[in-house]
Parts: C-alpha cells; sequence; structure tokens
C-alpha cells in the first residue's frame, strides 16, 4: 500500500483552453520525481473525480483562467466527498483574484496558487499534503538533512592572539584571514575535519559581533550548517513561521550565500544557513 | 522586375505614390519633429545596393518588408481594435458604444467559451462559463442585442470565433438584414482559425478534415457575397501565449497558412480570388526589437511563400495584413499598474513593425476582464503613441537599422527551418496530428518558466523588485445571474419561435453537410429561422464528429 512515487492529477475543469499553465506544472511535478495524469482539456468535474479515483492519486491539481473556478473547484470537492474520496486533497490556481480565495478554502481547495507562482512552491506543497495524508508526517522530512557542519563560529576580542591559541596550543592549521565588510568582522579560518573553526573579531563597534561580545563575552557565536536550494529553505521555514534574520539569502565570506535564523527559532543558538558558491574549497584558499 | 536598378524602382514607386496621395492624402501636408525638423515620407540607404530591393524594396511593393502600403500612418493611423465583451449581449453593447465614443475605431467581440465551443447557455457542460470570457451568443435574438444602435454599414467587426465562425457569421449577416445593410457592405474579421486551436487555444470542436471545409466553404461564400469581409486571421498570438519562442510563432502561423491555402486551391478556388482576404494575427511579446523584426520578418516570408509557392499574381495575395494585440501572458498579476508601461513598449513595437490593427492589453488582465477605466487606459496607450509620440509620421522608422536588420533575416531563417520540417512531416495539419508544434512549444513554455524561476529571465515585480502586502484592484465581477438570464431567454425563444421552421432548416443542413454543398447558405437559413448555436452546432457533431486532443 505504501507507495514511495507521489502521483498527481492535474485535471482542466470546464471549457478553458488554456493549458499552458497546467502543462508546465505537470512537467515541474514529473522533474520533481512525481508521477503525472494529465486529464486534457474539457473536462466535467465529475470526470476528473472518476479519473482521480480510478487512478489512485494522492492530490488533485486544478487550472481554471476562464473565471468559472468558484462554480468549478467547489463541485470537484463536492463529488469526491459523495464518492467517500474526499481525503484526496484538491488544490488549484489559474487567474484568480486574491477575493475569491476565502471562498474557495472555505470550500475545500487546500491552496490556491495565483500567476506568478514558481513551480518550486507548488511542489513543496503537495509533498507536505501528501506526507499529512499518508500521516507519515516526518518520516519523510519536507526538507532534506542539512549536509554538514559548515564552520562553528567563536566570537574573540583579539583576533591575533585567538589565532595563536588555536595554532600553537591547540595545533589547528591556519587555512586564512579575510574580512567581511558587510559583517564588519575579520574572520580567522581554521581547518577541522570537512568543517571548519571561525575566529571573528568586530572590525567595528556597530558589528553585530561587537554587541555579542558586550553582552556575551567571547565564546560560541553561532553554527553553520552547509544546506542546498537555501531559497527552497528559507521560503518553507517562513512558511512554517519560523523567524528568520534574512529572508532572502546574502553574499558571506567566500562569495557563498547565507543566511541566519532567529537564536529564538532554534533554542537559543544562532544558526546560519550556508551554499557554498561554485565549487570552492575552503581547503585550497590562499592563506 | 528582376534587373530594374533602384533608380527605376524608385522612380516607379514615387509615381505609385503620388496616384495614391490624390485618392488618399496624408494626414498632415507637412510632417515636423518638435523642433520643426520636416520628418520625409520614407528614408532609404545612401548607397542602395542589389540586395536592398530583394530583401526591403519599397513599402507597397513585394516583398512588403517595410510596410504594406506606400504611405503606412502617415495615411491613415492603424486601426484601434479593443477586444471587449462579457456578461451579455446588452451589457456589451454598452462597453462597446462606451469605446466607440472614446475614439475606438473598430468593434472586436470576445465571446464566452459555451458560445465559442457550440454549446447553448442550458448545457450541461456550460456550468460556471456563462458570460464569463465574451458575451453569450444562443441565438440571432442575441446577435440583434449586440449590435443595437451600432449600424453595420458603419464599424468594422472582428469576432473572435473559430469552430463555430459560419454560424457567428452568419447571424451578422442576418442582423446586416434586419438593419438594411446588404453583405457586400459589412466589413470585419472572423478568426476561423481552427489549426492554431488544435495547436494551442484549446477551442475546437470538429476534426481537421471536415473543420477545413467548413472554412473553405466560407472563403469561396465570402469571396461571391461579403467581399469585404476578412475571411480568416491567421493567428500566432496563442501559439505564443502558449509558450512559444518568436521564431515559432511566425513558423507555424506561416506553416497553418499555408494549409488553408492549400486546403481552398484544393476545394476549386483560384489563390488570387481568396487570398486577398487572409488576414493575420501577432503578438506582440516584450523583446522590443525581435518584436519589430518578426512582424517585418512575417511580411517578406509570407509574400515569397504567395509568389514562389503558389503563384499568386495580385499583389494584395502577397500582402501579409495583420491584427496585433500585446502579449496577454507577459502581464502580471502583482503590481499590475506595472503592466501599463509593458502594454505601452509592446503596443510600440507593433507600430514600429507595421501592424493594420491593434488591441492593447489592459493592466488588470492576469486577474480578472478589465474595468472600464483599465480599458480606457489601455486605449489611451495606444493614442498617445499615434498622437504624441511621432512614430506615426515616417514609414518603417527602423528599416536599415544594422540590428533589426539582421534579426529580421535571422528570424525568417529560423522560421524556413521549421516550415521545412513541417513540410517533411506532410504539412502543417499532418504535423499538428502527429503532436509536432505541440511539443515544441510546450519545450519552449518549460525552458521559459525554468528560466523565470533561476532568475535567469527577470520579471518585474516577480522575481526581482518584489513588493510585500500589495492593495488589490478593484476587479470587474461577471453577474453570476447571467446563466440564470440566458437560460431563461433560450426558454422563451423555443416558445416563441416558429419550432416547425427551426427543425425544417436544421434538417436541410444535415442533409448538405452529408453532401458537397458550400454549408454556409443552409447555416445562413437556420440562423435566420432562430436555431440556437447549440442546435447547429449539434448538428454538425452529429455529422462531423469530435476532435479528441493530442
Amino acid at each position: 500500500m505504501h507507495r514511495e512515487t507521489i502521483r498527481v492529477l492535474i485535471g482542466k475543469p470546464g471549457l478553458d483552453g488554456h493549458d499552458r499553465g497546467a502543462l508546465v506544472i505537470a512537467q515541474a511535478l514529473r522533474d520533481a520525481g512525481m508521477e503525472v495524469v494529465y486529464t486534457g482539456l474539457r473536462q466535467t468535474p465529475a470526470q476528473i473525480v472518476s479519473a482521480a479515483i480510478q487512478e489512485d492519486v494522492d492530490v488533485i491539481g486544478l487550472s481554471c483562467l476562464s473565471g468559472a473556478h468558484n462554480e468549478l473547484f467547489p463541485e470537484v470537492v463536492r463529488l469526491l466527498k459523495e464518492q467517500g474520496a474526499d481525503d484526496i486533497p484538491v488544490i488549484g490556481g489559474g487567474t484568480i483574484p486574491e477575493e475569491d480565495i476565502p471562498f474557495l478554502q472555505a470550500n475545500g481547495i487546500r491552496r490556491v496558487f495565483t500567476p506568478g507562482t514558481p513551480t518550486s512552491e507548488i511542489v513543496s506543497c503537495i509533498r507536505e499534503l501528501v506526507a499529512e495524508r499518508r500521516g507519515e508526517k516526518p518520516a519523510e522530512p519536507v526538507m532534506p538533512s542539512p549536509k554538514k557542519i559548515a564552520h562553528v563560529a567563536i566570537a574573540v576580542r583579539n583576533l591575533d592572539a585567538a589565532v595563536r591559541t588555536y595554532t600553537e596550543l591547540l595545533g589547528f592549521r591556519l587555512l586564512g584571514t579575510e574580512t567581511v565588510e558587510s559583517e564588519k568582522v575579520r574572520v580567522a579560518f581554521l581547518a577541522i575535519g570537512e568543517s571548519r573553526l571561525e575566529l571573528l573579531e568586530p572590525t567595528d563597534p556597530s558589528s553585530p559581533v561587537a554587541k555579542f561580545l558586550e553582552t556575551h563575552g567571547e565564546g560560541i557565536h553561532h553554527i553553520a550548517f552547509e544546506v542546498e536550494d537555501i531559497e527552497g529553505r528559507l521560503a518553507a521555514l517562513k512558511r512554517a513561521n519560523a523567524q528568520l534574520i534574512h529572508e532572502t539569502p546574502k553574499a558571506g565570506a567566500g562569495g557563498h550565500r547565507i543566511a541566519f535564523l532567529h537564536p529564538r527559532t532554534a533554542h537559543g543558538v544562532l544558526i546560519e544557513l550556508c551554499e557554498p558558491h561554485g565549487e570552492v574549497d575552503v581547503h585550497k584558499r590562499q592563506a | 522586375m528582376a534587373g530594374d536598378t533602384f533608380d527605376t524602382r524608385y522612380a516607379s514607386w514615387k509615381a505609385t505614390t503620388a496616384e495614391l496621395l490624390k485618392k488618399v492624402p496624408e494626414r498632415k501636408d507637412v510632417f515636423t519633429t518638435l523642433s520643426g525638423i520636416e520628418v520625409e515620407r520614407l528614408y532609404l540607404p545612401k548607397n542602395p545596393d542589389e540586395a536592398y530591393l530583394e530583401k526591403l524594396g519599397f513599402p507597397g511593393e513585394y516583398p512588403f518588408t517595410r510596410g504594406i502600403q506606400p504611405t503606412m500612418y502617415r495615411g491613415r493611423l492603424w486601426t484601434m481594435r479593443q477586444y471587449a465583451g462579457f456578461g451579455t449581449a446588452e451589457e456589451t453593447n454598452r462597453r462597446f458604444r462606451y469605446l466607440l465614443e472614446q475614439g475606438q475605431t473598430g468593434l472586436s467581440v470576445a465571446f464566452d467559451l459555451p458560445t465559442q465551443i457550440g454549446y447553448d447557455s442550458d448545457h450541461p457542460m456550460a456550468m460556471g462559463e456563462v458570460g464569463k470570457v465574451g458575451v453569450a451568443i444562443d441565438s440571432l435574438l442575441d446577435m440583434e442585442a449586440l449590435f443595437e444602435g451600432i449600424p453595420l454599414d458603419r464599424v468594422s467587426t472582428s469576432m473572435t470565433i473559430n469552430a463555430p465562425a459560419a454560424i457567428l457569421l452568419a447571424m451578422y449577416i442576418a442582423v446586416g438584414e434586419k438593419q438594411g445593410v446588404p453583405a457586400d457592405k459589412l466589413a470585419g474579421t472572423i478568426q476561423n482559425d481552427i489549426l492554431k486551436e488544435y495547436i494551442a487555444r484549446g477551442t475546437y470542436i470538429f476534426p481537421p478534415k471536415p473543420s477545413m471545409r467548413l472554412i473553405t466553404d466560407i472563403f469561396a461564400y465570402c469571396s461571391a457575397h461579403v467581399p469585404k469581409w476578412n475571411t480568416i486571421s491567421i493567428s500566432g498570438y496563442h501559439i505564443r501565449e502558449a509558450g512559444s519562442t518568436a521564431v515559432q510563432e511566425v513558423a507555424f502561423t506561416l506553416a497553418n497558412a499555408i494549409a488553408y491555402v492549400e486546403a481552398a486551391i484544393a476545394a476549386g478556388l483560384e489563390v488570387d480570388q481568396f487570398a486577398p482576404r487572409l488576414a493575420f494575427f501577432f503578438n506582440a511579446h516584450n523583446h522590443f526589437f525581435e518584436e519589430i523584426a518578426k512582424f517585418r520578418a512575417a511580411r517578406r516570408m509570407w509574400a515569397k511563400i504567395m509568389k514562389e509557392r503558389f503563384g499568386a499574381k495580385n499583389p494584395r495575395s502577397m500582402m501579409l495584413r495583420f491584427h496585433t494585440q500585446t502579449g496577454g501572458s507577459t502581464l502580471t498579476a502583482q503590481q499590475p499598474d506595472n503592466n501599463i508601461v509593458r502594454v505601452a513598449l509592446q503596443a510600440l513595437a507593433a507600430v514600429l513593425g507595421g501592424t493594420q490593427s491593434l488591441h492593447t492589453n489592459a493592466r488588470d488582465e492576469a486577474l480578472a476582464l478589465p474595468t472600464e477605466e483599465s480599458a480606457r487606459i489601455a486605449l489611451r496607450t495606444q493614442q498617445i503613441i499615434a498622437y504624441e509620440t511621432g512614430v506615426a509620421d515616417t514609414v518603417d522608422p527602423l528599416g536599415g537599422s544594422y540590428f533589426v536588420e539582421a534579426l529580421t533575416d535571422r528570424i525568417e531563417e529560423e522560421a524556413w527551418a521549421y516550415i521545412r520540417k513541417i513540410d517533411e512531416l506532410g504539412g502543417a495539419v499532418a504535423a499538428i496530428e502527429q503532436g509536432f508544434p505541440q511539443r515544441e512549444i510546450r519545450k519552449a513554455a518549460y525552458e521559459t518558466q525554468r528560466k523565470i524561476e533561476s532568475g535567469e529571465l527577470v520579471v518585474v515585480g516577480v522575481n526581482k523588485f518584489r513588493i510585500e502586502n500589495e492593495k488589490q484592484p478593484e476587479l470587474l465581477r461577471v453577474d453570476p445571474a447571467i446563466a440564470e438570464k440566458q437560460k431563461a431567454k433560450l426558454e422563451r425563444l423555443r416558445q416563441t419561435r416558429d419550432n416547425a421552421l427551426a427543425a425544417k432548416r436544421l434538417e436541410a443542413l444535415r442533409k448538405a453537410v452529408r453532401g458537397t454543398d458550400n454549408l454556409m447558405p443552409y447555416i445562413l437559413d437556420a440562423v435566420r429561422a432562430y436555431c440556437t448555436v447549440g442546435e447547429i452546432c449539434g448538428v454538425l457533431r452529429e455529422e462531423f464528429g469530435e476532435y479528441q486532443g493530442v
């Protein structure tokens, strides 16, 4: 009964012939590893419901650009209920004014996507709905695990002194130093396995690290996790109401794209998400 | 005219133009810039060569690259033709009169989907769709209300109708009869382009073969009885909206046009008898120079096709006359006022490309049908281009630009490659049946989406320069009671009309369908007896069968 692959029915209810959106989304879902059944044009709600049941799909996606969504989408939900198949979630999209969305949601449409929605958002919505329906919420986490600890950052008052401690006393190898203007810090990188330690010294009293030193004194400042698709992850965190310091990625040291999550999100730890820039390898960095 | 020198061609063009000016003077005696510099009718290279004559020539002459008339917009501006229609015929009639009062110069009717697909408003398939994307027309009664108070001998009307085009044209002729306007005084266009429906737009009914018969019947009927009517508007617009590139838009449209010409010749028509009434319809998309080049390339290619492939003799058969609509799919739901700027630039490209008529989209069309205010701004946009910018004061102002000419050549070259491929597949109809253009368009559409999502293609306000918590604009809502009104009207009609006569006319049509007669007179008779769109298409569906998508 349990299958890995998600099956989605993309339906065009009514007489609307605009299928560019439906076809693009079908292809995007296939590229995301899903199986897609596309009904073709001019399907009645009854035909869509019977195809969904017959094809045993996990989700129904409806597309309508003719303005008939308020009539046709709820009819699909009503017929699903009538057939006892209303556990199949229905989502929809098209030329749908914002003001119609509450009505559609009240009539059982789980999500409504308006023009300009990236297909990645629809992919993650479908994954969430399917996970919920299969009752396996975290079993297959919606977000892939971060790949590794990119670095642990330690706030220090005097970088040169701290570097001497870590290299001469503790035996770390210094990879290099860099000044990150945007954060107003000077950073020393130390190798440890496939990760690094970063020692941070503020270059200006207005630097966030200077403020950290004022309130906490020296010590561990943040942990950075290497991730893929930083935008997608930030969007998902935002949807889950996580508190973000940066909603979109910015340039960090080494040209990586980074964003910080507020410590309130992760039980008192300041977390940095870091998507590596190209093939830069820290071990090859010029000292 | 091979072997003619530039000087003799130029002298002959000047003579033709002088003759034309006697009949049709230009808008002004002298055109000047705001500094008072005189703007000439036509600018030419200092040292013209053979290639200039061959590729560009003179406006109004083969190969028409620089335009189809010698004076272009100096003589007459393009027709400003805003596509409109929603709800009942009475409501749309009010919008039409409003647009005419605002200085619009031609009408363009949008029909609702049940009308376009040949269902009456009370058919179960019409659920939720009545009056939504256009006006609901069930019978001649509705058509009479649509043109109430609009004299058909004084407007030209374009109707976006394809599978049931013969029926709506017949209704227009019948309204003319009631107004006392004979058919040979009627001017306008029916879209009537079924091939692009299979490829991109989706409002087909019948399979290709009987559809082509209906189309060639219309060609033949109109050339005899409605000579000023554009019998088809061969459309790249929807191909582009479905996601094609500019090259594909030109190529697939011209390939479809070739198929129509071949069908008409096979039906026994002379090429010069119907070809002058073929019209085209293109999209004006975002890439400013590519669009201008596309229009110019399409004109040159069509001229060659008609002359070389079909042996047309009449220059009017070789002229690609076209309507343009700005690209609906380029409009964004986000920050909708930005769409006004997009539309202005697209419209400017259409004008610089030499369009004969133009529809400018309204800013709110990614959200709903336009409100009266946004429809007015859309019309004003073209009026600003026409009356304030001066771009209409010289012919083909970008002709000779290294960039535009190189793009024009390149689009032509790539479009010929597609046309050769379609010829290899057995022509447009066979290619469509094999799903070839559909697949090519799908690939291009998906590629565009990926580029938007990766940020490679910037859409202002969507993947860059976004704002949060936008205020939603006021939108036009179609009264949901319209379906009920339309159903009640149909019921009244079926009680009050001569039902025996209606049934007789439908049976006569059925018999004609089984034979080889031109179907137009039978359809016209059925329409006059108030047979509905659904009833007439019902007979045709039973006899022809229905097309199933590829």
